[in-house]
């Protein structure tokens, strides 16, 4: 069984701050990293693997630099990482996301899983998975808490705000996981000095995917005319002692004063 | 049609998203998809919809997402409007990416607000979980737009709507529901609470919701918690925050809170936020007008005595 896990080279969007004064996103120096629903994505690929043989590969698309990010992810045991620089500037839009990641797919080939995380860490759109499994022609299974491969075909729970379902889909089948789908397991060292000797393969979309950069930019079907922080003024008030009821009667004065609660007595 | 077209399996968030199309279009439909046509279709047309598009099959059930895209993409197909409004509903995030990339559009994530100027579409949008806001133009027609709960507000036109029944082909989906767990209702609606309590991890153990509800008790406000509270502790079916609901109480009290922004979404649209946890360092403080540094243990139970004594409201 040919597995592929779809990570990302994200932006650690808890580090973003805003300007109160400018409302600029202070960008400079925020961390990448590989993101937190990607230790889970790449869980489910391993379990998978293991409960029915077969090879993981890891592909992302994302600057030549994170190369060296990949490490941790190879040590959960995969064959390799595929890093598909990104042709575009800045970020890249999930439109193009997903139609570099299903000629990448597509060139890897026989590919019997593909696994997501439901939404990145700094993308937040929700919208790679879907569009991939649309551009792969795949049934896709959305928000799975739990999969496995039962006689052929892919059996998983989907959770949804109403309902959990108990569903099956042929293979090949794309499926996006939560991050309450599995506890990512924590590589040892073993593994981690054995993942240096795996590669990071780096395509190019044009090279090696035969795609055409200036068709993609094409694809990007949204233009940013304009970006600002969200400044939600808070008073900050901080009150602390070791006086319970004096703190209590502090904080009654203040929602008094605000007329959020009446008085009287 | 030029103009704006409303999907989502909730009623609810249709007419909502439906108030807001009826400021910004001259012509707007709802689509509405299922088994059979649900009794509300017709009524859409008092909250603005001059059509209501349906289409019924025995294949449109449990929010199969193979046969949904169908249904959905082939009713844009034939009535080609400017903006596509779909609700962020779990089906709507799935289904309104796997349409547009099937019609070619763009899609707009978490819109807060738009406008459609001669078929042309700018929209803001949430960005990096809630932090800041960019605004987009759309290149594609039709464009497309997902919308949280509660963003926009229903407006009654008490117009009437045309019901219109659309032929569309839909395909035997691979992906199969073979057991269908319909989730406990959650009770009463967190949206519409005066008060909440939100309730984090560090609140120790379920038997400690007894003083959320009991200080929540004296709001007529309503207990709510974070995600991993409900995924993971399983003590709500549902949780606030950005995957979550989002409130817009008069008072939220947090008990036990961190403060990350995904769930600090949820809640920042209340009046007055009051934070309590025993971390002076948490990232909820920051976000909170009144911060209290102690445990929540033993805090609340004295400050519920304590607003039960000064207010006589809430004696």
């Amino acid at each position: 069984m040919k597995i592929v896990a779809c990570i990302k080279y994200s932006l650690d969007a808890s580090e973003v701050k805003v300007d109160a004064a400018s409302k600029e996103l202070k960008m400079a120096g925020v961390p990448f990293k590989v993101g937190v629903i990607d230790k889970h994505v790449l869980e489910t690929a391993v379990s998978l693997q293991e409960a029915n043989g077969g090879t993981v590969h890891a592909i992302t698309v994302g600057p030549a630099k994170a190369k060296e990010s990949f490490r941790e992810a190879l040590a959960f045991g995969l064959e390799d990482v595929t890093l598909i620089e990104n042709p575009l500037e800045g970020q890249v839009a999930p439109d193009v996301t997903a139609v570099i990641l299903a000629a990448a797919i597509k060139k890897l080939g026989n590919v019997d899983v593909v696994v997501c995380g439901e939404v990145s860490d700094d993308g937040f759109t929700y919208q790679v998975p879907p569009r991939l499994a649309e551009a792969l022609n795949m049934p896709q299974v959305s928000f799975v808490r739990t999969v496995a491969v039962e006689n052929g075909q892919l059996v998983a729970d989907r959770d949804l705000e109403d309902s959990v379902q108990t569903v099956t889909a042929s293979l090949p089948a794309l499926i996006s996981v939560m991050e309450e789908s599995n506890t990512p397991r924590r590589p040892t060292l073993l593994e981690a000095m054995k993942a240096k000797k795996k590669p990071v393969n780096i395509w190019n979309v044009e090279a090696d995917l035969g795609l055409s950069i200036a068709e993609l930019q094409q694809k990007a079907a949204l233009e940013k005319v304009h970006a600002e922080g969200v400044v939600v003024h808070r008073k900050q008030q901080i009150i602390k002692g070791d006086d319970l009821n004096a703190l209590s009667n502090e904080l009654v004065d203040l929602l008094l004063a605000d007329h959020v609660i009446e008085g009287g007595a | 049609m030029s103009g704006i077209l409303v999907y989502s399996e909730k009623q609810q968030l249709i007419c909502e998203m439906l108030g807001k199309a009826r400021q910004a279009a001259d012509k707007v439909a709802a689509v509405v998809l299922g088994e059979s046509v649900p009794d509300y279709a017709g009524a859409l047309g008092a909250w603005g919809a001059d059509v209501v598009y349906t289409v019924s099959s025995p294949l449109l059930v449990g929010l199969n997402p193979e046969s949904f895209t169908d249904a959905l993409a082939g009713v844009i197909e034939q009535v080609k409007p400017d903006l596509v409004l779909v609700g962020a509903t779990k089906s709507g995030l799935e289904i309104s990416a796997r349409v547009a990339a099937r019609v070619g559009a763009g899609v707009a994530s978490f819109c807060v607000d738009f406008s459609l100027d001669e078929g042309s579409v700018t929209a803001d949008c949430m960005i990096y979980s809630g932090v800041g806001k960019n605004t987009y133009k759309i290149k594609t027609k039709p464009a497309m737009a997902t919308v949280n709960p509660a963003v926009f507000t229903p407006v009654e036109t008490g117009g009437a709507a045309e019901v219109t029944a659309v032929n569309v082909p839909i395909n035997p989906p691979a992906l199969k529901i073979i057991e269908y767990k319909e989730k406990a209702a959650a009770g009463a609606k967190w949206e519409d609470a005066p008060m909440i309590v939100d309730v984090g991890q560090g609140m120790r153990s379920k038997d400690d919701l007894v003083i959320a509800e009991a200080l929540a008790a004296l709001f007529d406000g309503q207990v709510a918690c974070s995600r991993p509270v409900s995924s993971e502790r399983d003590w709500f079916p549902e949780w606030l925050g950005l995957s979550g609901k989002r409130v817009h109480a008069d008072l939220t009290i947090t008990l036990g809170i961190s403060g990350s922004i995904q769930h600090v979404v949820g809640i920042r649209d209340s009046k007055i936020i009051v934070a309590i946890n025993n971390d002076e360092n948490a990232g909820i403080f920051s976000q909170a007008d009144y911060g209290v540094v102690a445990d929540l243990h033993e805090f609340v139970p004295v400050f519920t005595a304590a607003l039960k004594t000064r207010s006589a409201k809430l004696a």
